[in-house]
């Protein structure tokens, strides 16, 4: 849906490291929104491209810690069409201020430090977002729906029950039978499904200017406990309800069953939808290599492998090399793992580089996978 | 500024041999090897052998190549000074002309060369598969002290006489050149692969261009001139992997060779040479939970729910639960819906081959199809055949 409206011009905030805290093991060398997910991509990938499918040209990440990974992968936008003379992508490390180097506590502090940045933007909105999901979503539709329905801010929300790792770190909302938010809750511990904040956030750059002033007058840090959640009154937040596809990563376990969900058709379909691609940092692998005795069913493999072994339900990335006479069951393997012949792996999360050495049984459970540190060998 | 080498790749050639898959592309752009263009290989060696400068002479079907060149960003030539361009011929002030011969493809970017002000200019073929090291060529080049020195593969001698002969003394000096000779004297192939100092070059193009008779090729006549003038000549022996692709037999070898590294010799896999290509960004194949994948190469992008064995699989081809694929190569977003069998043939990129069609046969000539076409249900393409257009339902096609 294009929209019709005269400006409609957008540019994005993305805070990639927000909800680090729930994946330690994968977030020790990297931000959340460096996680590799999907066999090639890193979840950053999901975001930027749908907000580059939406037109949006000009997007500022304020990263807090552990963003080399990021920064590596992103380099100059290119691949994302982020390479731009105008706007493009704007890495945005923790400010150095004078002599100390502030590492902002929430979402409000960080905005403060691209204050003066935002006030020189020409884009009549802002879409802001974490990177803890991987989906596809059609943000035109969103933009559209926003500028039409008048609010001052629109907050995206999803109909599921809150995660387990999620308990301590999400916003649910009750909204009105017009749509419009009546209350933001923190930390919902409720069972069953509820209006889960997606934190994907709409409104006017005006507005969040607006927003940041008074935050920092008034010491705020929080931007839905504290600039939303107090002032629904006056401010016209309303929800909007998305119902496709989304892997949200909570904790290890949510990242290995969201792997593993990739293996249905639909989801896939969903996830990588024609019309609006997912770019991602090319590595030049060949396409992947089934030798002669290679038996792979119901699994997702990235180029760059070479497969001797058996492979079932499995999640291969890039350049994973299955040798011969090793088994790899109901793994999500990241770039690069080797499985040495005759090794045999099951409900393994495996991260970059990690060699899983001759003979070697190593097995977790449905409910509980084994992960395997970076460059680590077993 | 100047360049020592510049690279020049001929690519005009319309590629007649390859029948239907030349319909609508030019040669060099034909996919090979699941992710790869012909013309990658050429491209990737130039880049590998520190090589940033490089013209592609095309003329025949060019859309699909200069897209797919681009500002050559996949191969890390988009430089400020030098990089991947591709030469089209063009309208000058006295007039236009198609390029008439492979020489006057050279002569008309005269002016692009200079630009450059380059010692030395390699001239490339962009139909052929081979890893080739042109740094390693030209320090050959120089250690000789040469003035034209060409690539040459030793054949067997039973076959020399289907080749471009290099008659050499034990200096690796060329002292005679037999085209396709009914006696040869010699089993070093000529590769068309050549290194000519630029000032040599550019006087034996202009002086050709002078001669009405002239067909204006490099075997026909500036090789025979160089001789003519005892210019210093030395043949450069290379025995690594090298295939002329230019027919559908030899084009569907090479994807077979790929698939066996260890005794075919082209490794695609080598981390130190890696061949580049411009990514069509799909998502990670899947692997169903019906399929059976023995000694194949399969790219992103795929859906592969039957069985493939021994075969080549482009970006986003699916094959459907109870479908069969051997010794195929099929190109990309290519579809093979349930039961049909497709063996020993190239299917071009975009087609169907719809339920129960047969397409090739275990023995016989290699059967290709052109791009963007549906082969009917329970239609039978045979051994051999060059489908053009779509077949209809239960249709046969010799």
């Amino acid at each position: 849906m294009l929209t019709t409206h005269k400006d409609a011009s957008v540019m994005g905030i993305i805070f990639p490291n927000t909800y680090d805290n729930l994946v330690p093991q994968l977030v020790a060398e990297r931000a959340m929104a460096a996680i590799p997910f999907a066999g090639r991509y890193r979840l950053i990938d999901f975001m930027l491209s749908s907000m580059t499918n939406a037109g949006i040209g000009n997007i500022s990440l304020l990263t807090r810690k552990n963003y080399h990974s990021l920064m590596e992968h992103l380099g100059s936008g290119r691949e994302w069409d982020l390479a731009r003379k105008h706007g493009g992508l704007n890495i945005v490390p923790p400010f150095a201020e004078r002599t100390v180097t502030k590492i902002y506590a929430g979402r409000m502090e960080a905005l403060a430090s691209i204050l003066r940045f935002l006030e020189a933007q020409k884009e009549k909105y802002v879409l802001m977002t974490d990177c803890f999901q991987a989906l596809n979503m059609d943000f035109k539709a969103l933009i559209h729906e926003h500028i039409e329905s008048g609010a001052d801010v629109t907050a995206v929300y999803q109909v599921a029950d809150i995660p387990d790792g999620a308990k301590n770190g999400n916003y649910t909302l009750n909204m009105d039978e017009t749509g419009r938010v009546t209350e933001i809750l923190n930390n919902d511990y409720r069972t069953g499904k509820q209006n889960l904040c997606m934190n994907i956030y709409m409104m006017e750059r005006e507005r969040l200017i607006s927003m940041i002033k008074e935050s920092s007058v008034r010491g705020q840090r929080f931007f839905e406990r504290e600039m939303l959640a107090p002032n629904l009154h006056i401010l016209n937040v309303r929800g909007y309800r998305y119902d496709g596809y989304v892997a949200r990563i909570a904790d290890l376990k949510s990242f290995f069953d969201e792997n593993m969900r990739l293996l249905q058709d639909d989801n896939i379909d969903q996830l990588f939808d024609k019309n609006r691609p997912i770019y991602t940092k090319t590595r030049d692998d060949n396409p992947t290599r089934y030798v002669e005795g290679a038996k792979v069913s119901n699994s997702m493999i990235a180029d760059g492998c070479i497969i001797q072994g058996t492979v079932e339900n499995s999640i291969l990335f890039r350049g994973v090399h299955v040798e011969k006479g090793a088994v790899v069951r109901n793994c999500v393997l990241m770039q690069d793992t080797v499985v040495e012949v005759n090794a045999n792996v099951e409900y393994l999360v495996t991260d970059k580089d990690v060699l899983i050495s001759a003979g070697k049984k190593l097995s977790g459970s449905d409910t509980f996978p084994v992960y395997v540190a970076e460059a680590h060998t077993v | 500024m100047s360049k020592e080498m510049v690279a020049m790749i001929l690519a005009g050639g319309q590629g007649s041999r390859l029948y239907a898959l030349t319909q609508k592309t030019a040669k060099p752009a034909v996919s090979f090897g699941g992710k790869y263009r012909i013309i990658d290989f050429p491209i990737s060696n130039c880049v590998n052998s520190n090589i940033d400068t490089v013209g592609i002479c095309t003329q025949y079907q060019p859309l699909q190549l200069n897209e797919y060149i681009g500002n050559g960003q996949p191969w890390d030539l988009d430089r400020l000074y030098g990089g991947v361009h591709v030469l089209p011929p063009y309208q000058k002030a006295n007039g236009s002309d198609w390029y008439k011969g492979t020489a006057n493809a050279i002569y008309q970017n005269i002016a692009f060369i200079e630009r450059y002000k380059p010692e030395y200019v390699i001239i490339l073929s962009g139909d052929q598969i081979c890893k080739q090291d042109y740094a390693d060529f030209l320090q050959f080049h120089k250690e000789k002290n040469a003035e034209f020195s060409v690539a040459v593969m030793e054949v067997p001698w039973e076959e020399a006489s289907r080749f471009g002969l290099m008659v050499t003394d034990d200096t690796d000096a060329i002292t005679e050149f037999q085209e396709k000779p009914k006696n040869p004297k010699s089993n070093l192939a000529s590769m068309g692969i050549y290194i000519f100092n630029w000032d040599i070059l550019k006087k034996y193009l202009e002086e050709d261009e002078a001669d009405p008779n002239s067909e204006n090729d490099f075997g026909n006549n500036i090789i025979p001139n160089l001789l003519r003038d005892k210019r210093r000549m030395y043949a450069y022996r290379f025995d690594g992997y090298w295939k002329d692709v230019g027919t559908i037999s030899s084009l569907w070898e090479a994807n077979m060779e790929v698939l066996d590294p260890e005794h075919s010799g082209m490794n695609l896999f080598d981390e130190n040479w890696t061949i580049y290509s411009r990514n069509p960004g799909l998502p990670a194949h899947m692997a169903g939970k019906k399929s059976c994948i023995d000694n194949s190469l399969i790219t992103n992008g795929c859906k592969i729910n039957g069985t493939v064995k021994h075969s080549v699989l482009s970006a986003g081809v699916v094959v459907e639960e109870g479908a069969v694929v051997l010794d195929a190569v099929i190109m990309s977003g290519t579809v093979i819906k349930s039961g049909a069998v497709v063996q020993r043939c190239i299917i071009a990129d975009n087609c169907v081959v719809e339920e129960n069609a047969a397409v090739g046969a275990a023995e016989g000539e290699i059967a290709h199809t052109a791009a963007g076409v549906t082969i009917g249900c329970s239609a039978t393409v045979k051994a051999g055949a060059k489908v053009y257009d779509d077949v209809k339902e239960g249709e046969e096609v010799c």
